[in-house]
């Protein structure tokens, strides 16, 4: 049960993360559907870290490497962000289908540069792995039973400081006047092109700080070959059934992190391994609710009024 | 030496293919109203956007205060003092009106918005130029009336001294712009210098100290309005004699086509009924007109006819059948025509070709899809070329121009082309001029009305009060969603209309 | 100086020069790749991507990797059809990925397990994948779901229900399902001689000429048809279809009903080829429903150009198996596929810009002529 707890709150932790992302994204005006091949680079970001900063068992080695992590998921994430804003907002490319190469050029970058460092290291070695086993147990701290991987924490203080700054700062009413009425935002002086900026970039630190919170649950090695199995569009799902508000947002994440972590751990409850159901069905559990969910919620949910479209100075 | 607040000397901007501004001068003096005159695409709005920094002119120069300024952006103009309502308000629905006053100037420590002080300041403004708004209501709950106090307030709250009015009195009752008057008036007494962009001829008589006079991107000249009269100006706008009433006989009504009982359609906006129990009957030979100012439920009372939305009672009769439930493609195929409201949204695929959408309402017809399924291109191009020439639609390309291609008055031509072509039983012509010249208005006028002599039924919605008054031979106004009285154009007054528009009346 | 100018304000023209502009900045930001991983390889490897085949040295094996490469083409060509058809109705057909998976699912389900005959087999397949088209198709019309999302969950949810229903054809020796030669001969396609063309390679089936008469069949629907003109209309402005009398959500199904069956009939086409068999342990769909969105807008959103698109793809994909693998890895071709697409979201800025060009140019000759004439005015005056 308890393991049950632990797993739901750390995928909710990561859906959280990125739905967050997603969120100020497109109260900027920009739908990032680009968010799960910035997760893969962020992950990347921090695995490399991971994989390549001495560590030991120390508490300034572990808030270091801590440190070191969540600065380089950030870094990756925010970096790879760029050809989002770039292509959306200076070139006025369509969004669905820059979003869409990025997640595919997320994946196929982080395979080529894990494949190509794992050959240059040993030259037998063609896997798209990275292996972590002990500078991960720099996140985690046992209360009493319970594992708590430092991320929890960090997606709760982003949480706060998303709804702080979305809606008691300046820069959050600028930002979202961009998302719902650009030429009106234009019209006082606000520059939409910055202000759309800014919005893809924080979306890339979340997202790059969702990708390496995604690697560290359960597992210490990461196969890149794989992606993110679909988190960053599971993420905007949780976006669109939170209302683009982070606190409902934050429910949202509760409740989907929970059908995916049955996934992990319906074993351990008796009554489910009775039912004898294929693991496989646990592994649809999530995109099943998701489409369950998005059925109900969609036809009335109130999006951002300018997300979508590139704004253009000539237009009035 | 003249004390102007602020002058456009001789700016001439160029796009490809036209020149938008020719060698044009405005000077507005300190304290004044001043005027500026003319038609749609006479070069109001690219003026405009150059005192505002969002184009820079090839040739002439700004001066504020007798010294040339260089403006780059709104920020620029703003840091002048110069500030906008916009004919289409620039405020966004899901905020506070407070809200948007401060956006772009937001009081703020470290970044966190401080709002205390900006809402006296904002109470202080409305009560020293009679201003009323709420601070705290979502623009979305709010009246027009109200939003463009907000935006007129933003202006003030920037502390602008030359104000600008883009056609603020469009979307108004006639009570309303009296209002609107007033407080430029007082504006104007407290020493701003307001520049009022119209092509109203009557409240430019009313309201403007001096009236500048722009034509197809060129200055014709500026005039006192105490030494001028209307037709003057209204020479001046055209270059030519307006005829001011559209010429038509009496009408002269038939048999019913269209037969409306106690239709409620549900608003998408709110909470509450759109149009609420609606009954009226068009017959043939008459023009039939629903006035009323904008969002009175006339869009949904149009959308329930056509079938766009679905009634939630009521019934609607046409020739004689029961429509209520008759899917869009029966009501158009039985001889409904709609000329919609919104070109852009309803009534083109901008990416289709000219030709392609003149014959959006017929191209299952026979004459233009085989029985296989496959669309005979060449009766299509017959056809486009056939209303091309005889409703004179211009365009770039001919028949293959694409939609997007196209003026605004040139797509809206092609609208009425195809729609009065089909030859309807009942024409729903919904603002069918709005934002075309005034050779083109009276082009469409004509037609209406001969599509009334043949014999048809034509039901008017307009939000002009000359085309109503003008053009209808009896007047129905919609207020809240009710039909609130009937009025005979021929005995009824402006002022009377603007009451029940405004629901001071009803019958 | 005349027909100059019109080919160049061609839209076709435009498209084909902007297509090859995306595949040569791919090359070279794949070329700069290879340069960082190790620099001493990477004209090599690059030659490798792009040569594919025509680095064998006998032409009887060019010929047969030649097939093979066609082979793996006809799948690519359906799954870009399915994304350019939904495009062209407004739909972005990413779940083309999970309706290609759930085409194989069905296809070798009854080829193996059943025992059926390849027709059966194939329309059973092209049927699942119209049916999860069709669920995309009503999430969106009736209830306003976003379909890149609903496409995404349908993806993951069709690559697990495939694994599910693939377990039991499971070859015990390793994780794919039985080869059809082995087990389900009755299923395999036929090849009408094809094979023969291609130095016997027995991949090449039948497959091939029905992808590209797909093609073919989807540009006269698209282009000639009420039909192609009512969902054209609906995708471009779903107002407009409405207020018209088209009706738009049947019309939205029907496109993604459409859409979802080509990319299956391709999964099914594919698995019943025997080219490749299905992990049944995958744990991600296939990358060939998203090469599909690559070789759609590579191929400018017409389904001719597809064809040439989904080849060059399928090229460079193979070629990357070509590399020198031990310095470089395969995924270099998916690199540079996905930076393709990047750079196919800029098409429209391309062509603005060109045609700005174009106009500033045109001005500048009036300008110029216009000059010319005026001075030419004066002389007169003065003589």
């Amino acid at each position: 049960m308890l393991l049950l707890v632990q797993y739901t709150l750390v995928f909710a932790s990561v859906l959280l993360l990125v739905a967050l992302g997603g969120c100020i994204s497109e109260h900027s005006g920009v739908i990032n559907l680009a968010l799960e091949g910035i997760m893969v680079i962020g992950a990347l970001g921090g695995a490399l870290v991971m994989k390549f900063l001495p560590y030991t068992h120390g508490e300034s080695s572990q808030f270091l490497m801590f440190i070191c992590v969540l600065g380089a998921a950030v870094l990756f994430g925010v970096i790879y962000s760029t050809l989002l804003a770039f292509a959306c907002i200076n070139l006025k490319a369509d969004q669905t289908i820059v979003g869409t190469a990025l997640n595919m050029l997320g994946t196929a970058l982080a395979t080529v540069v894990v494949k190509s460092m794992n050959t240059a290291i040993s030259p037998d070695d063609h896997s798209s792995e990275i292996k972590y086993i002990d500078a991960k147990k720099a996140f985690l701290t046992n209360v009493g039973d319970f594992e708590l991987n430092w991320f929890m924490i960090v997606a709760v203080i982003m949480l706060v400081v998303a709804f702080v700054l979305l809606y008691k700062t300046k820069f959050g009413l600028r930002l979202r006047a961009c998302g719902e009425h650009p030429q009106a935002a234009a019209s006082v002086g606000i520059s939409v092109f910055k202000m759309r900026w800014a919005g893809v970039l924080l979306s890339g630190l979340l997202g790059g700080l969702g990708g390496i919170t995604y690697i560290t649950v359960g597992v210490s090695t990461w196969k890149f070959e794989n992606g993110v199995a679909g988190f960053g569009f599971l993420s905007l799902a949780v976006m669109i059934f939170g209302a683009w508000h982070p606190f409902k947002i934050a429910g949202a994440a509760l409740l989907f992190g929970l059908f995916r972590a049955l996934g992990n751990v319906y074993n351990g409850f008796d009554f489910l391994k009775a039912l004898n159901i294929p693991s496989a069905v646990y592994n649809m559990l999530p995109y099943i609710v998701s489409l369950i969910v998005l059925a109900f919620t969609s036809k009335k949910s109130r999006a951002p009024k300018a997300e979508g479209i590139p704004y253009d100075k000539g237009m009035r | 030496m003249e004390n102007y607040a602020i002058e456009m000397l001789n700016i001439t901007k160029r796009f490809p293919g036209i020149i938008a501004n020719d060698n044009i001068t405005l000077q507005l003096k300190k304290g004044e109203i001043h005027a500026l005159l003319g038609e749609n695409g006479a070069g109001k709005s690219t003026l405009m956007s150059v005192l505002f920094g969002l184009y820079q002119p090839e040739e002439g120069v700004i001066k504020k205060d007798g010294e040339v300024v260089k403006i780059n952006d709104p920020n620029d103009a703003n840091r002048l003092g110069i500030g906008m309502v916009h004919q289409h308000f620039k405020l966004v629905e899901c905020f506070s009106v407070l809200d948007n006053i401060i956006l772009g100037v937001e009081p703020n420590t470290a970044g966190f918005l401080q709002k205390a002080e900006a809402k006296q300041k904002v109470l202080a403004l409305s009560d020293k130029y009679g201003l009323q708004v709420d601070p705290d209501a979502l623009i979305e709950d709010i009246t027009v009336g109200m939003q463009q106090r907000t935006e007129i307030l933003k202006m003030l709250y920037r502390d602008n001294e030359i104000l600008i009015f883009d056609e603020p009195t469009a979307v108004l009752t006639p009570q309303e712009i009296q209002e609107l008057m007033q407080i430029m008036k007082g504006l104007a007494k407290e020493g701003k210098s307001i520049l009022f962009i119209s092509h109203k001829l009557n409240e430019i008589m009313e309201v403007a100290d001096r009236c500048s006079v722009l034509r197809k991107g060129k200055y014709i000249g500026t005039v006192e309005i105490a030494n001028t009269t209307k037709e003057e100006l209204s020479r001046m706008m055209v270059g030519r004699d307006v005829e001011f009433v559209v010429a038509k006989d009496p009408a002269q009504p038939t048999d019913v086509v269209l037969n409306v009982e106690g239709m409620t359609v549900a608003s998408k906006m709110h909470h509450n009924n759109a149009v609420k129990n609606v009954s009226l009957q068009v017959r043939r030979g008459e023009i039939v007109c629903i006035a009323g100012i904008d969002g009175n439920g006339q869009t949904e009372f149009v959308y329930g006819i056509s079938g766009l939305e679905p009634l939630k009672a009521g019934k609607i009769e046409f020739l004689g059948q029961d429509i209520t439930k008759a899917p869009i493609r029966k009501r158009n195929v039985m001889g409904m025509s709609h000329i919609p409201e919104d070109r852009h949204k309803h009534g083109l695929v901008l990416d289709y070709t000219l030709e392609n959408n003149l014959v959006l309402q017929r191209y299952f017809e026979p004459e233009f899809t085989s029985k296989a399924g496959f669309l005979r291109k060449g009766n299509i191009r017959k056809y486009a070329e056939k209303l091309i020439d005889q409703y004179d639609v211009r365009s770039g390309q001919g028949p293959i121009t694409p939609a997007r291609a196209m003026s605004g008055g040139n797509q809206q031509k092609a609208i009425v082309a195809r729609e009065i072509d089909k030859n309807p039983e009942l024409l729903i012509a919904v603002q069918p001029t709005r934002g075309l010249d005034v050779g083109a208005i009276e082009y469409i006028h004509k037609q209406i009305v001969k599509h009334r002599d043949a014999g048809n039924a034509v039901l008017l919605v307009s939000l002009e009060l000359e085309e109503v008054m003008s053009l209808s031979d009896r007047i129905l106004v919609m207020y809240e969603g009710e039909i609130v009285g009937e009025l005979d154009p021929k005995t009824t007054t402006v002022e009377e209309l603007g009451l029940y528009m405004a629901g001071a009346k009803r019958q | 100086m005349k027909e100059k100018k019109s080919l160049l304000r061609n839209g076709g023209f435009q498209t084909f020069t902007t297509s090859i502009v995306c595949i040569i900045l791919g090359m070279i930001v794949g070329f700069l790749a290879l340069l960082i991983i190790e620099p001493s390889g990477a004209w090599g490897a690059i030659v490798a991507v792009i040569k594919n085949f025509f680095s064998y040295p006998s032409a009887a094996f060019r010929l047969q990797y030649f097939g093979s490469t066609l082979a793996k083409t006809a799948p690519l060509i359906f799954c870009s059809l399915s994304v350019l058809f939904a495009y062209k109705v407004g739909l972005f057909n990413i779940g083309a990925a999970g309706q290609y998976c759930l085409g194989i699912a069905l296809a070798l389900y009854l080829a193996i397990i059943v025992q059926l005959p390849w027709y059966i087999c194939l329309l059973a397949g092209i049927a699942a994948g119209a049916i999860s088209g069709a669920l995309c198709g009503i999430l969106k019309a009736f209830f306003n779901v976003n379909v890149v999302i609903s496409g995404i969950m349908l993806n993951w949810i069709s690559l697990y229900g495939t694994n599910l229903l693939l377990k039991p054809a499971m070859d015990p020796s390793g994780k794919d399902t039985f080869r059809l030669v082995n087990k389900a001969k009755q299923a395999l396609l036929p090849t009408l001689g094809l094979d023969k063309l291609f130095n016997k390679n027995q991949y090449v089936t039948i497959a091939i000429p029905l992808a590209i008469i797909a093609a073919v069949v989807i540009w006269i629907i698209l282009d000639k048809t009420k039909l192609g003109y009512e969902l054209k209309a609906t995708g471009n402005n779903l107002n407009a279809a409405k207020y018209c009398g088209m009706k738009e959500n049947r019309n939205i199904v029907l496109t993604m009903v459409i859409a979802g069956g080509l990319a299956a009939m391709g999964g099914a086409l594919y698995y019943l080829s025997d080219f490749e068999q299905w992990n049944v342990n995958a744990s991600a769909v296939p990358g060939m429903g998203f090469n599909g969105i690559a070789a759609a807008f590579l191929g400018g959103l017409n389904p001719i150009g597809s064809i040439f698109s989904s080849y060059f793809i399928t090229h460079i994909t193979v070629g990357g198996g070509n590399v020198d693998l031990s310095r470089y890895c395969a995924q270099i071709a998916d690199f540079i596929s996905s930076v393709i697409i990047y750079l196919c979201g800029f098409v429209l800025f391309f062509k603005t810009f060109m045609n700005k060009r174009l106009d500033k140019a045109e001005e500048k000759k009036i300008a110029r002529a216009r000059a010319a004439a005026e001075a030419e005015n004066k002389e007169g005056g003065n003589a």
